[in-house]
């Protein structure tokens, strides 16, 4: 009897110390089964990733990261992840550091390189170490935007002017074209992202800026007469082809992801497309048009409203997640 | 060999329950303290196995001062001394065989084996043969007892004390626990100290008596000195008549 | 006049002096008892005993509390969370709640309640039918025989019933969110990984352990303090499962400031 029940003693306490150690060891995500062995990756910098966050190989998580730390030469930090061993990695595979939610927490992605330019991967010469790549947070993005519809704000401003018939019609779709883009931008963001205000302020108020300078482009060109004086415009001109072909090129590397974004982009395609073509009449001489374009100020403007565009686009390029993952859960 | 209690003060807060007592056991006898409840016989008791330690005064047994014995040392002295509590004080949670066997286990020198026949045979004595497996809710007040005594003396001690063994038990009970204490002086040969208001009992079984008022010894001598005094208050006390102390006064 | 003015400062003061001598006799008995550890042969034959009694035997009422707790905190996370936060957060909440607090400190209620009380009782009776007395008198060292195994087997089982606790706790949240909340077994795990650290556990143990060593230290002191009959054992139970239960409270906090 007495024996029974010391035995139930044991019991708990060995039932206990299981718990403790497989419950610990579950959560830390080491039990898992299988061999896993340990891979190295080298970054200049690492965002907000911890111990523990999940490792991807393409969208499977394989991994946990296992230490974090700054190398001894202080020239880069070293963040050694735990995989599976069965999982084969590309020889070139790289590893990108990306927020996994907006509640900070972070992953890591093994992928082959080429969705990011090579510049941005920081190498080290050891053997086995993988480059790493942190992504900038959003709230650059979000200045970059801020600045685009400044930009483009002052430019109109400057434009108040007169065009041919055909031509304001032109620019009248294009800047339709513009808003109903930034409408579609701000129900994209709305939609995504409605709890997170304080995160997307940032974001909605540079959508809605870029919406404020669109209708003001709409007034100034409702009463289409004088011209500028022609500047500067070929360089200008060029960029916005480059914008064109880039955004372009963009849609199609976006064709396999979400829809809402893909018809965005397509409609930021086109409407750069009008730009372009009101661009060319101005060129080929149209007199009253010819004018507008001889103001040295416009081109400047221009050229900078294009650069960061050039930026923008990039970014969303390469990022693509961010802008079609704004809802992660 | 004896048990010596000389001008012990003890107060609890305000209350001063002893105030020079002495009084003297010798070997072999049975000493009997008498005094009302609440007189401090209990207290006087406890002095003796160090349970409580004396304001002022002393205790010696065996010719050791008590309260000035290191903890190993009162443990021996225990050993020698056994201790029936008023309400025997059985250990709820063991088997009486486990109770009377305590403070065998506490013997190194003592087996298993011999443990469990010492068991039987202290059972035995107080006639609780076969009793040994139940537990002590079990048992009535006059076997709880007779239980308790044999706790006490399987240590084989030399000195028995006895906290009032006859209160709240019936007559025939009473006669058997008295029988009983003399048993053990006669067998064992123990120094006995036996505090009880019961004077009955107390004409059974003590060699001497002595009587607790108010703090102080105010009697000592053999049972029929006690018979022949003419204290008014030990006369009280012995008939039960408390109206001769206050002619007395 | 002045001593009705004086009388709250009067008590106040009672108050304090009854607190700090509460304390230093408690530290005293705990200091006797780490002592009275020398006496292994006093002891060690009755520590697993007490462990069946203080943990094996508590295993029952702190399961079905975690159990409780785990099923309203799913709930309640749900709850709360609806609409703003992704539900995966309910295995976070659930996590991170059952280990860093209900776990330790309801199963130490519950267990201030259950031991504390037992201990308090029976030390107390034992102390009031003369049967501490009865040990002195048979040679055995009380402190060893009576409070050195049941506050020793309050720090181990303590926390290994704790332990068990927080994983019924963990998995009946587990269940709830999946029978009552539509959410996957792979989102509650997500959750319950996501910000895990192993600190917590340690935390959780260690907030058990001295818990364990409260409520026994504090049941084996109201027992062995008890005073007057079966009056005075029910008043000490009483003492001993309000005072635990304070202290645990306190220690929580405690360890909140200093270990967080």
């Amino acid at each position: 009897m007495n024996d029974r029940r010391d035995a139930l003693v044991g019991v708990v306490i060995l039932a206990a110390l299981v718990v403790i150690t497989l419950g610990t060891l579950w959560l830390q995500g080491v039990m898992v089964p299988g061999e896993r062995v340990d891979v190295e990756a080298a970054f200049s910098d690492v965002g907000m990733i911890q111990p523990g966050a999940g490792v991807k190989f393409r969208g499977v998580q394989i991994g946990r990261i296992r230490t974090v730390e700054v190398d001894e030469s202080g020239e880069f930090v070293r963040v050694v992840m735990r995989i599976d061993a069965e999982v084969r990695l590309p020889d070139d595979a790289v590893v990108v550091l990306s927020p996994e939610s907006m509640f900070g927490d972070w992953q890591a992605e093994i992928q082959a390189p080429g969705r990011f330019s090579e510049a941005r991967f920081t190498r080290i010469d050891e053997e086995g170490v993988l480059p790493g790549y942190a992504l900038p947070d959003i709230s650059e993005l979000t200045a970059a935007a801020d600045e685009i519809s400044d930009n483009l704000a002052s430019l109109t401003e400057r434009v108040g002017i007169a065009f041919s018939e055909e031509t304001a019609q032109n620019i009248a779709s294009l800047v339709a074209n513009v808003e109903e883009v930034t409408t579609r931008l701000a129900d994209l963001v709305d939609q995504q992202a409605a709890s997170f205000t304080e995160v997307t302020d940032g974001v909605q108020a540079a959508v809605d800026e870029i919406g404020g300078a669109a209708s003001q482009a709409q007034r100034s060109f409702a009463g289409i007469d004088s011209l500028l004086v022609r500047g500067n415009v070929e360089t200008s001109l060029m960029n916005l082809e480059t914008i064109s072909s880039n955004l372009a090129a963009l849609t199609g590397e976006l064709d396999d992801t979400n829809e809402d974004i893909r018809n965005l982009v397509l409609q930021v395609d086109s409407t750069f497309a009008r730009v372009d073509r009101v661009m060319t009449e101005v060129e080929e001489g149209d007199g009253s048009l010819a004018r507008l374009l001889r103001d040295p100020t416009l081109a400047g403007e221009l050229e900078a409203a294009a650069a960061e565009l050039t930026l923008l686009l990039e970014d969303i390029r390469e990022n693509p997640r961010r802008y079609l993952r704004l809802s992660i859960f | 060999m004896s048990i010596v209690i000389r001008d012990l003060h003890k107060a609890f807060g305000t209350k001063e329950v002893l105030r020079g007592f002495s009084v003297e056991a010798t070997e072999g006898e049975t000493l009997v303290i008498l005094g009302q409840s609440g007189s401090g016989k209990s207290v006087t008791l406890k002095h003796v196995v160090g349970l409580l330690e004396p304001d002022q005064g002393l205790v010696e047994v065996d010719g050791l001062e008590v309260s000035t014995l290191s903890r190993e040392e009162l443990y021996d002295l225990r050993r020698r001394a056994g201790y029936v509590f008023q309400f025997a004080a059985l250990f709820d949670s063991l088997t009486v065989a486990e109770n009377v066997g305590m403070g065998l286990r506490r013997m190194k020198d003592v087996g298993e084996e011999e443990r469990r026949s010492r068991v039987e045979e202290c059972l035995a004595l107080v006639d609780l043969d076969g009793f040994g497996d139940r537990m002590p809710a079990e048992l009535s007040g006059g076997q709880r007892k007779r239980a308790g005594i044999a706790r006490a003396i399987a240590t084989r001690p030399k000195y028995l004390l006895y906290d009032e063994p006859t209160t709240g038990l019936d007559p025939i009970t009473r006669a058997v626990i008295d029988r009983l204490i003399n048993r053990m002086k006669e067998e064992l040969g123990v120094t006995g100290l036996v505090i009880t208001h019961d004077m009955e009992s107390a004409f059974r079984v003590a060699d001497s008596i002595a009587m607790l008022y108010e703090g102080t010894c105010r009697f000592h001598g053999t049972v029929d000195e006690i018979r022949d005094t003419d204290d008014p208050v030990v006369r009280a006390f012995i008939e039960g008549r408390p109206e001769l102390i206050e002619e007395a006064l | 006049m002045t001593r009705v003015l004086l009388a709250p400062f009067t008590l106040l003061g009672q108050g304090s002096v009854r607190l700090m001598s509460g304390l230093g006799s408690w530290g005293r008995l705990v200091g006797d008892s780490i002592r009275a550890l020398r006496h292994l042969d006093v002891w060690v034959p009755l520590l697993v005993g007490q462990m069946r009694r203080v943990g094996a035997d508590s295993v029952p009422i702190a399961l079905f509390i975690a159990m409780f707790t785990g099923i309203v905190l799913a709930l309640q996370a749900s709850y709360t969370f609806t609409g703003a936060i992704p539900l995966y957060f309910v295995g976070v909440l659930v996590g991170k709640t059952m280990m860093l607090e209900l776990g330790p400190v309801l199963t130490g209620l519950a267990l201030s309640g259950r031991v504390g009380a037992n201990i308090s009782a029976e030390l107390g009776t034992m102390r009031v039918t003369e049967q501490i007395d009865a040990l002195e008198t048979l040679a055995y060292p009380p402190l060893a025989y009576l409070v050195v195994p049941r506050v020793l087997a309050g720090i181990v089982m303590f926390p290994l019933v704790t332990a068990l606790a927080i994983a019924v706790g963990i998995t009946s949240g587990w269940l709830t969110s999946l029978a009552l909340l539509d959410m996957t077994t792979h989102e509650f795990v997500r959750g319950l990984t996501l910000f895990f650290e192993t600190f917590d556990v340690w935390f959780a143990l260690i907030k058990a352990t001295s818990f364990g060593f409260v409520v026994t230290s504090i049941g084996c002191y109201f027992g062995f303090h008890t005073r007057g009959g079966a009056e005075g054992v029910g008043r000490s139970t009483t003492r001993a499962v309000v005072v635990s239960s304070m202290v645990i409270l306190v220690l929580d906090a405690f360890w909140a400031v200093t270990l967080l």
